[in-house]
């Protein structure tokens, strides 16, 4: 697929792939572009015109992922988008996706054991993955800050390695919960109720994957590089 | 899982060359044999993956080789005179001709490892389990670690850990606790055995 540039109007950004709503959101831009070109939207918003296309197109094609480019943004522009991400996914995203879910718990009229099961395995999930985002809030990120403000080693020490690893076993839950319901719960429930649920968390996970993916091979190399700068 | 390779042709020149070949590019143990009739002397072999390369216009064994296929992961590859041969040879699931390049005759064993030497068409597909894997499933569930498990049914921790990915692969659920909601739902295993708030 084509990669978006500042030229395109932000309106095409939309017309080509609406999944990019919630993550233009997630800059402070909202819909009601006119005839603005992304590069103009940007510069009105004060944001780094360059970063925002390589977040947008990393979005878009799969494929794409300028890691080099990334890696020479700063790690607090980074963690501003980070933050916001996860702000979308605890306010929004998280309520939305156990709403459906309670729509479906509802719709089923006999033998729903199997679907409380589901039900808990989700809740499991859910809480695992709540406290990672707040691990990453509250201890991650703030020691990163603080990293490149005073330019010294912690003597606490570092909190980066143990994430990539948070990221594997959350993943594995999610895409478990997903085989559980697609291949093995038999269908107690309205169909409709169910796909839509469905849709919410795959779109989710989708979401999910790119934030993991720019904080495994972003963010935490270049944490771990600074930290080996700062050794020396 | 172990790794063990066979070489089954009637040319001298062909057997030593491909074993050189491939001992250049792979850690691996390989028997030469003539023909496949000796195969018979090698049925004891359990719990490996078999790569048998074996000459496409010979008689092949068929008696030893399903023996083999009961206790190993078999892959047949045959060794065939050219493109046209390879096509005739069913029975076999890789090809290899004699004018193969050392990079084909590299990705051929890599791709052998990585399906673990099950041939294309394996049985993973119809998703069944075994009475074996419901057990190891089940105690999985409860919470035993891989060694306890292979304690209690009386098997090597390797032949838990295989049984642990094939479950993983037929039914497409990794973590522990997915495993423990999939036994419970098709009652394998009784919710009150465990304590949920600990495993879910
Ligand atoms: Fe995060
Ligand atoms: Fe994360």
């Amino acid at each position: 697929m084509e990669l978006f540039r500042k030229e395109d109007k932000m309106s095409s950004l939309i017309n080509r792939n609406y999944n990019l709503l919630p993550v233009i959101n997630r800059f402070g831009i909202r819909l009601g572009f006119k005839e603005k070109t992304i590069g103009e939207v940007c510069q009105e918003k004060q944001i780094n015109t360059d970063f925002f296309l390589a977040i947008v197109n990393t979005y878009t094609d799969d494929s794409y992922f300028p890691e080099a480019e990334f890696l020479s943004f700063s790690p607090i522009l980074l963690i501003d988008y980070l933050k916001n991400t996860h702000k979308y996914y605890i306010q929004y995203v998280l309520p939305k996706i156990e709403r459906l879910l309670n729509e479906v718990l509802e719709s089923c009229t006999d033998n729903c054991s199997s679907l409380k099961m589901i039900n808990s395995f989700y809740q499991k999930y859910k809480a695992e993955l709540l406290l990672h985002l707040k691990l990453e809030d509250e201890k991650v990120f703030p020691y990163i800050i603080e990293l490149y403000k005073n330019k010294k080693l912690s003597a606490e020490g570092s909190f980066i390695e143990v994430i990539e690893n948070e990221h594997t076993n959350v993943e594995v839950k999610l895409s478990d919960l997903e085989n559980l319901i697609i291949r093995h719960l038999s269908p107690n429930y309205d169909d409709n109720a169910m796909n839509e649920f469905l849709t919410a968390l795959l779109q989710f996970e989708n979401d999910l994957n790119d934030h993991a993916r720019i904080e495994d091979h972003i963010l935490i190399t270049q944490v771990i590089e600074f930290e080996k700068e700062l050794k020396k | 899982m172990k790794e063990s390779v066979f070489i089954v042709h009637r040319s001298e020149i062909i057997r030593k060359g491909l074993s050189l070949i491939l001992q250049e590019y792979f850690k691996m143990e390989i028997t030469q044999l003539t023909t496949a009739s000796d195969l018979s002397s090698f049925t004891g072999i359990t719990n490996s993956i078999m790569i048998l390369m074996l000459d496409a216009q010979a008689e092949i064994n068929q008696k030893a080789i399903d023996l083999l296929k009961k206790n190993n992961e078999v892959a047949l590859v045959a060794i065939c005179q050219d493109e046209e041969e390879a096509h005739q040879a069913p029975v076999f699931d890789y090809q290899l001709t004699l004018y193969a390049s050392p990079v084909q005759i590299q990705k051929l064993i890599q791709i052998i490892r990585q399906s673990g030497g099950k041939p294309k068409n394996a049985m993973v597909e119809n998703g069944e389990l075994t009475s074996r894997e419901k057990e190891v499933i089940k105690l999985i569930a409860l919470g035993l670690a891989n060694k306890e498990i292979a304690d209690k049914l009386f098997i090597s921790i390797h032949t838990v850990i295989s049984h642990r990915k094939n479950l993983t692969e037929k039914l497409g659920i990794k973590s522990i606790s997915g495993l423990t909601v999939y036994a419970i739902m098709n009652n394998l295993l009784d919710i009150q055995d465990i304590n949920p708030e600990e495993l879910i």
